[in-house]
């Protein structure tokens, strides 16, 4: 764990004062967000480094609750006048001229530590930051001649919060989150393709000698572009298609992740809302939302409005088990608290959102899986999904196979696969018993909010599903 | 939490961070301020949802020492933590690598007359807030009467007025104002399990031109309910017309393949490829930062150089890269004016139209598919690659049949941009890159 840094320096009875402010117009619940993040970044490429960044971001919002509405006001500047006036913007939602008072202040108790780390990136030399980028790069290089472009990102960042509110409770987090990217681009006659690879995590630059060096980082970016040099083209239409474990985790977390976002439920745009404790799926297929995964970048020890965060059952062997929620959602559809809102940065207002997300392991031998299969595609990597409210996803193949008779023949290029989540669910026929997570490197964005999550899955096989591909 | 900035002026941070910069011993600085005021209010079925309402400043600058760059930003502006970050910056900048393309534009003598690009409206200041509320009720309200509207995403107001200020070691010294306003609403219809939904938006620099709310919700109503019970199709191989929204998206993707950016770095299918032929006849592309009151317009880049216009694509030759100063020079190219923080962006980027009306060109078709939406990723500069979950109209004998679902789409932009049959009339700028409505001869519709 990093220790906290405190770069507000506001008193108690400071915080008090501003929370009594924005409780003035008579709302339900108000609370201050304060955030201190610094971040750096390095790139290199055509053999240079050719950018180093730092950036501080400090700032602070104020929330008010008062019945269903949110009011919210932040700023960077952190002159008393500027706090008071969020307070009093947030304040503005509430006019019901109900009096508060509020309760003695309790820290949240220490967590856990869900950051065990030896050397924090944030208090590293850059000269070591740049070396692992270096060890990346040339050995994503020297892989093959066919290797034309490398290119490697860097980014270490320390996040500071603290969330203090009218119930009383105050609690901070310090959050390490560590990543290192790399992408190849391997030139065969005219043809181009590009891999990636990287990893990262909650963790401290340890990470990159005992768990994943950037020696293997670079080899598999190289690999998997030179691989694609060989890729035919995707078919196209409706055919069986295999989620390898791991990275397939994205499809979990577009088509089933996001409509158990408890936002979507309570207002009954998401296809789930009326469907708790109903079976939509395979009894195969069990998935949870774990903020708590050591080291994992989804995870933290508190969410972003200071709850700490459980592991979610979303659904259980077919049924839905659970929504995730935050305190807005939870409170108006009288659910439980999960520890799953989050924000990205304090300009933003908390909503639910995922951490690490994964179907649960299965029973089947992954290569009998296969076996099962005369012609479909095999999806090993994924460039991203996206799903709507109505279930409707599609997410994009980057790396797979064909398979032929129950084997794994040639790679595959670019394609994406489209279908509607319950009619998917309903097609999972086997799960294997090989559950991993895909690369530490990834994002989420929702309604413009971007934070870190994973996904894993075991293997899967989905019996019909439309592949779009130009062949 | 001692001194603020308080009426001290951006400019004098921005030259403050100059200062510093030569100071510690940068050959050259660039700073940039910009200062930002935000509204936005969400409503959901009649009340309030969200209220947000906010002001932020933020700073951030690159130093160049002995050809090494290093690049810094932060909204924490007390002179304290300056100090450290352009100290912290100009020593990083030491630890990088030299680069002979690096360094700032020379100072232009050109001079862009700011108030004629018409950036700023000054009405949205006096906007009350009970008005913007208003105007997303009244939008969802609207919306909601159409009894085929089944549930909503809520209906959203949102402003916002910029200050950005620009200050370089190489003498530069600029600041324009910049107002957006939006009017959106999101709407479902159909029963909870066969749910179709879109939403539309109105977007101007200026509150007046921005469209009703009468006709924000009709365009949102119609959009949504004329997917209402769709049909799979079969795999198959036919005429697709690109909705105006849908050619904003292919032309996205080849402003990332004509970035310099992407260029230099060979990571798209048109590097090495200036003066030759890539789309037909039909396919003329043109950046312009100068165009009046238009979203993607600016006097001058994020490098100071002046903004221009330049034509990209002419009659489907590739005539220009679009360039920052720093991309230009590994290329060999000037700079157009392009520069967007450490990157390259678009100004107005957009497909010349045509003359042909929407209508007219859905009557040519005699089968094929009207692309209305897409989701998902599946870009591939690299390689031109495309490949998108998609939804649709079916056309059938030059009429639309049905509403079309769970299909995807796939192609290549070289192959797409060499098949475009007909270029619509209808190119109304609602986003900075942009195109109007357009038909390619065949792509891969996959389905059933």
């Amino acid at each position: 764990m990093i220790a906290f840094e405190d770069h507000f320096e506001m008193a108690e009875v400071e915080m008090r004062r501003l929370l009594e402010l924005a409780l003035s117009r008579g709302g339900d619940f108000a609370e201050i967000y304060s955030e201190y993040r610094v971040y750096s970044f390095i790139n290199m490429e055509e053999d240079i480094i050719k950018e180093t960044a730092e950036s501080i971001s400090l700032g602070l919002g104020v929330r008010v609750i008062s019945g269903e509405k949110t009011g919210y006001g932040y700023t960077n500047d952190l002159s008393p006048e500027s706090i008071k006036s969020a307070a009093l913007t947030a304040a503005a939602i509430a006019d019901s001229g109900k009096t508060a008072s509020l309760p003695a202040f309790r820290k949240a108790p220490p967590s856990e530590d869900r950051y065990p780390l030896i050397q924090p990136a944030h208090q590293a030399s850059l000269q070591d930051k740049i070396e692992l980028v270096r060890r990346a790069y040339l050995s994503c290089q020297k892989v093959d001649s066919k290797i034309k472009t490398v290119k490697v990102l860097f980014q270490d960042q320390a996040q500071y919060v603290s969330v203090i509110n009218s119930e009383g409770w105050a609690a901070l987090d310090a959050r390490p989150l560590v990543k290192l990217l790399c992408t190849a681009v391997a030139e065969k006659e005219k043809r181009k393709e590009i891999g990636f690879s990287g990893g990262g995590g909650r963790v401290g630059l340890e990470y990159f000698e005992q768990i994943l060096t950037p020696e293997q980082i670079g080899r598999e970016a190289a690999g998997e572009a030179l691989l694609l040099l060989e890729a035919v083209e995707a078919p196209a239409g409706e055919m069986p298609v295999i989620l390898a474990p791991g990275h397939a985790g994205v499809l979990v977390h577009e088509a089933v992740g996001h409509l158990l976002e408890a936002d979507f439920n309570r207002k009954k745009t998401s296809i789930f809302w009326d469907k708790l404790g109903k079976k939509v799926g395979s009894p195969l297929l069990t998935i949870y939302d774990d903020p708590t995964l050591p080291s994992f970048r989804g995870s933290y020890n508190i969410d972003d409005e200071g709850t700490p965060p459980s592991k979610a059952l979303l659904i259980d062997r077919g049924v839905v088990h659970s929504f995730l929620q935050d305190k807005l959602s939870a409170r108006l559809m009288g659910r439980p608290l999960t520890g799953h809102a989050r924000r990205q940065d304090y300009s933003c207002i908390p909503i639910p959102r995922m951490s690490n997300t994964y179907v649960d392991r299965g029973q089947d031998d992954p290569e009998d899986i296969v076996k099962s299969i005369a012609k479909g595609i095999y999806a090993e990597k994924f460039e991203g999904g996206q799903v709507e409210d109505s279930g409707t996803f599609t997410f994009s193949i980057s790396a797979g196979y064909l398979i032929e008779e129950g084997r794994l023949t040639a790679p595959i290029k670019q394609a994406t696969l489209i279908g509607t989540n319950i009619d998917i669910l309903q097609k999972i026929e086997r799960v294997g018993n090989d559950l991993s997570f895909g690369l530490q490197t990834g994002s989420c964005g929702k309604e413009g909010q971007e934070v870190p999550v994973t996904d894993g899955c075991p293997t899967i096989k989905i019996s019909r599903m439309t592949v779009g591909g130009q062949s | 939490m001692t001194e603020t900035l308080g009426a001290r002026s951006l400019l004098g941070l921005a030259e403050r961070t100059v200062s510093f910069g030569k100071q510690y011993g940068a050959d050259e600085v660039e700073a940039t301020v910009s200062d930002g005021r935000e509204f936005s209010v969400d409503v959901r079925r009649g009340t309030i949802e969200n209220l947000i309402e906010a002001g932020s400043r933020y700073l951030s600058f690159r130093v160049i020492k002995d050809g090494k760059t290093a690049h810094a930003s932060s909204s924490d502006l007390q002179d304290e933590t300056l100090h450290r970050l352009v100290r912290n910056a100009v020593s990083r900048a030491a630890l990088g690598s030299h680069d002979e393309c690096s360094g700032l534009p020379p100072l232009s003598s050109e001079k862009v007359d700011i108030p004629s690009l018409l950036l700023f409206d000054p009405e949205v200041a006096y906007l009350q807030t009970v008005q913007k509320i208003g105007l997303a009720l009244e939008t969802e309200r609207i919306a909601l009467e159409d009894k085929r509207i089944t549930n909503s995403h809520g209906a959203s107001f949102i402003t916002n007025e910029v200050t950005t200020v620009l200050a370089s070691s190489n003498g530069f010294v600029g600041s324009y104002d910049q107002t957006f306003c939006s009017l959106s609403v999101g709407l479902q219809a159909g029963e909870t399990d066969e749910r179709v939904e879109d939403y539309w938006v109105s977007v101007d620099r200026f509150f007046k031109n921005l469209e009703s709310p009468e006709t924000v919700a009709r365009k949102a109503v119609a959009r949504t309910v004329r997917q209402l019970k769709p049909r799979k199709v079969r795999t198959q191989t036919v005429p697709v017309i690109f909705e105006p929204g849908m050619t904003d998206w292919l032309v996205g993707f080849l402003f990332a393949c004509v970035s310099a950016s992407a260029v230099y770095r060979k990571t798209t299918f048109l590097a090495g490829r200036l003066g030759e032929r890539v789309g037909n006849e039909n396919i003329t592309i043109i950046d312009d930062g100068l165009m009046p009151g238009r979203l993607g317009s600016r006097p001058y880049d994020s490098e100071g150089v002046p903004c221009r216009k330049t034509t990209v694509f002419e009659r489907g030759v590739l005539r220009r890269f679009l360039c920052n100063t720093y991309a230009g020079r590994k290329l060999g190219l000037p700079t157009t004016g392009n520069a967007d923080g450490t990157g390259v962006g678009p100004n107005n980027f957009y497909l010349l139209p045509g003359a042909a009306t929407p209508q007219e060109i859905i009557a040519s078709t005699e089968r094929g598919l009207i692309l209305t939406r897409t989701i998902g990723h599946g870009l591939n500069p690299v390689t031109g690659d495309l490949s998108r979950g998609a939804f649709g109209l079916w056309v059938e004998g030059g009429e639309i049949a049905f509403p079309v679902s769970e299909v995807t789409i796939a192609g290549n932009l070289e192959q797409i941009l060499s098949q475009v049959e007909v270029v619509g009339n209808d190119l109304d700028f609602r986003a900075p890159v942009c195109g109007p409505t357009l038909k390619v001869a065949a792509l891969t519709v996959a389905g059933e």
